[in-house]
């Protein structure tokens, strides 16, 4: 019994014990790379190097950091709120608003999430174009707007969200959009920040629809400029590695700072 | 109390409620019709699932009748939304925001009806003054106890002054001690603003505490309404008589009938006189109601109105609790209240009579 327990015990420690390895392994492969030429990168190294100020030195030639990090900064923070906004008051009305077509809508909604983006890439290339929209950053965030799945998260999460409140406060006068900012929003500000930290990082690691509608290099966000790096005719890693640090840090930055309210938000924002 | 009672505040006229359509329609209230008086404490007593909080959320304004009309002071508020209806409502859970402090909470509402700052200071003051919680005015609510809860609940739905206030079981989240302080405090504080309380509950201890009336509500329909005197003393039916306090049934048959009282011979062939209900004629064989403080064990059963054989003696303090199991096999409960100069020794499987107090049977209708 003794000796199966301990088995048990040693199995389960194996297996977190190598799913930590893979996930913090890329992380210190990128700073151990982020430190080292080209070669040794190729060849394999594995410590620690001399030349992490020459690769910092050679991507800020290279790239325009400030407006690549401004085009970025732009389309996932705007991008993030109006998903948020658009996605949580449909959300919330799918949850709080009773009517016959209202689940046949939902399953709609829900429907899209099974489309590859694959699919709509093209009549989704076509519709920015006829509306000129292509190399702008209204392109980029446009299709994220309204998100199936962010839309299910706020509805699965409004479940939990008193109808006693949306009551109280009827009493008081408010109209349904003051609900909804001025009662709703507060009470569930730990879903908007769980939600925030995931829409944010998709937005910021966005890569394929950026690529296909920015066209000129004033326009690239950070993802793009890093790829771009590494598919140089000679990619220099160790740089190319400077850009894929200073591109995850804003993700880890929103990551830690909410980091709290994103496991509430997780757990549901009310209690 | 009763000069200031006077008049109709609530009028709820023939009201039904459909929930769903076709086969999974569920009627929640059925031709309900009752007259709610200004400045009283009323109350709608019953089960779960009884109707009662869908009567008192129509009054609220979140619900509307399928059928009938509820009139507040003497206007048909069918299209009125909740915030154009001088009521105001202490929900279950109290309903308070979190994300404010207790004095915010108290004095929103009042913000959103305009109100100049100068006036909502000073009835947010008055108000936790009300509920003796002044100390705690820059608290978050989820900072304070279920029971400060409920004061601050209090205080927010009485800061615009409403005329009516609705409680939806708004104690039943708290413990036996601060249920039976809170009891008194709703009493205190409904006496003071002379406010007309309708209250929902299916305690019905809480109900006879604090109530100067109680609807005692079934499946959709009101039972019954009277005082807490009528409704213990007098139930007119079955499931009032069940659901408020104890009772003991007894089968009988109606002898005479005169003056709004039946004589009915009992098992065992004893003749009693028993009330009935206002403009109730029986015949026939009868259910005879008698509560088990209104009767007393004897050793003697000669004499006695019924006889039988002691199954069981329970101290539980305050009281004793005798059944005793009759001749007729009907089983009777009676209770005694302890005190330290005890009356006569009973034990299980003693012959005893047991005798009714005068005017203690009541005819039911069923």
């Amino acid at each position: 019994m003794n000796t199966s327990r301990h088995f048990g015990t040693a199995l389960q420690y194996a297996f977190l014990g190598l799913a930590a390895f893979l996930s913090i392994f890329p992380f210190f492969w990128m700073l151990v790379s982020a430190s080292n030429t080209s070669i040794d990168i190729i060849g394999g190294k594995t410590s620690f190097g001399a030349a992490f100020r020459t690769n910092v030195v050679n991507f800020f030639t290279q790239v325009d950091v400030p407006l690549v990090f401004w085009n970025s900064t732009k389309v996932a923070v705007l991008a993030t709120v109006l998903t948020i906004v658009v996605s949580s008051l449909a959300g919330y009305g799918f949850e709080m608003f009773k009517s016959k077509a209202r689940e046949r809508v939902y399953s709609l909604v829900l429907l899209t999430l099974m489309i590859p983006f694959g699919a709509l890439m093209i009549p989704l290339f076509l519709m920015m174009a006829k509306t000129g929209l292509i190399n702008t950053h209204i392109a980029i965030m446009l299709p994220t707007i309204a998100s199936a799945f962010i839309i299910f998260y706020f509805r699965q999460s409004t479940k939990a969200f008193p109808t006693e409140l949306r009551d109280a406060a009827k009493v008081d006068g408010l109209k349904e959009w003051q609900i909804f900012f001025y009662i709703y929003m507060p009470v569930m500000r730990s879903t908007y920040a769980a939600a925030f930290v995931i829409v944010f990082m998709t937005n910021w690691n966005n890569y394929l629809w950026p690529l296909i509608v920015l066209q000129s290099n004033e326009t690239k966000t950070i993802t793009l400029v890093v790829s771009s790096l590494a598919s140089a005719y000679y990619p220099d890693y160790g740089v190319v590695m400077i850009g894929t640090i200073l591109a995850t840090l804003p993700t880890l930055f929103v990551f830690f700072v909410m980091q709290r309210q994103f496991v509430q938000g997780m757990l549901g924002s009310v209690k | 109390m009763t000069d200031r009672i006077h008049k109709s505040a609530i009028e709820v006229r023939d009201v039904s409620k459909v929930f769903g359509a076709g086969d999974s329609a569920f009627k929640a209230l059925d031709h309900v019709s009752v007259d709610i008086r200004e400045n009283e404490f009323f109350t709608l007593l019953g089960p779960s699932g009884c109707g009662k909080t869908t009567l008192l959320r129509m009054i609220a304004g979140f619900t509307y009748p399928t059928d009938g009309e509820i009139r507040l002071y003497g206007q048909n508020i069918a299209a009125l939304p909740p915030f154009k209806r001088p009521v105001n409502t202490v929900f279950q859970n109290y309903a308070l925001f979190p994300h404010m402090t207790v004095g915010e909470n108290i004095a929103f509402g009042l913000e959103m009806l305009d109100r100049p700052k100068a006036e909502i200071s000073a009835r947010v003051e008055e108000m936790l003054a009300l509920v003796k919680m002044g100390h705690l005015k820059d608290r978050k609510t989820a900072q304070i106890s279920g029971g400060q809860q409920q004061r601050v609940a209090l205080a927010r739905a009485l800061a615009p002054q409403p005329k009516v206030l609705l409680l939806d079981e708004p104690l039943s989240a708290l413990d036996y001690k601060l249920r039976k302080d809170m009891q008194i405090e709703l009493k205190r504080l409904q006496t003071e603003t002379g406010i007309t309380f309708i209250f929902v509950t299916h305690d019905q201890e809480e109900a006879l505490t604090m109530s100067d009336r109680i609807a005692v509500m079934s499946a959709g329909k009101i039972l019954q309404i009277g005082g807490p005197r009528d409704i213990y003393d007098r139930p007119a039916e079955r499931f009032v008589a069940e659901f408020i306090g104890e009772t003991n049934f007894l089968k009988a048959d109606v002898a005479t009938v005169a003056d709004g009282k039946a004589d009915v011979v009992l098992p065992g062939g004893t003749r009693v006189c028993a009330r009935l209900a206002e403009g109730f004629v029986p015949h026939g064989k009868v259910t005879v109601v008698t509560r088990p403080e209104h009767a007393a064990i004897v050793a003697n059963p000669d004499g006695a109105h019924l006889r039988g054989k002691l199954s069981s003696v329970v101290y539980v303090g305050t009281d004793t609790h005798f059944r005793v199991a009759l001749e007729s096999g009907e089983s009777f409960c009676v209770r005694r209240q302890n005190s330290l100069e005890q009356g006569a020794a009973f034990a299980e499987g003693d012959m005893v009579g047991v005798v009714l107090e005068t005017g203690a049977a009541q005819v039911l209708k069923d």
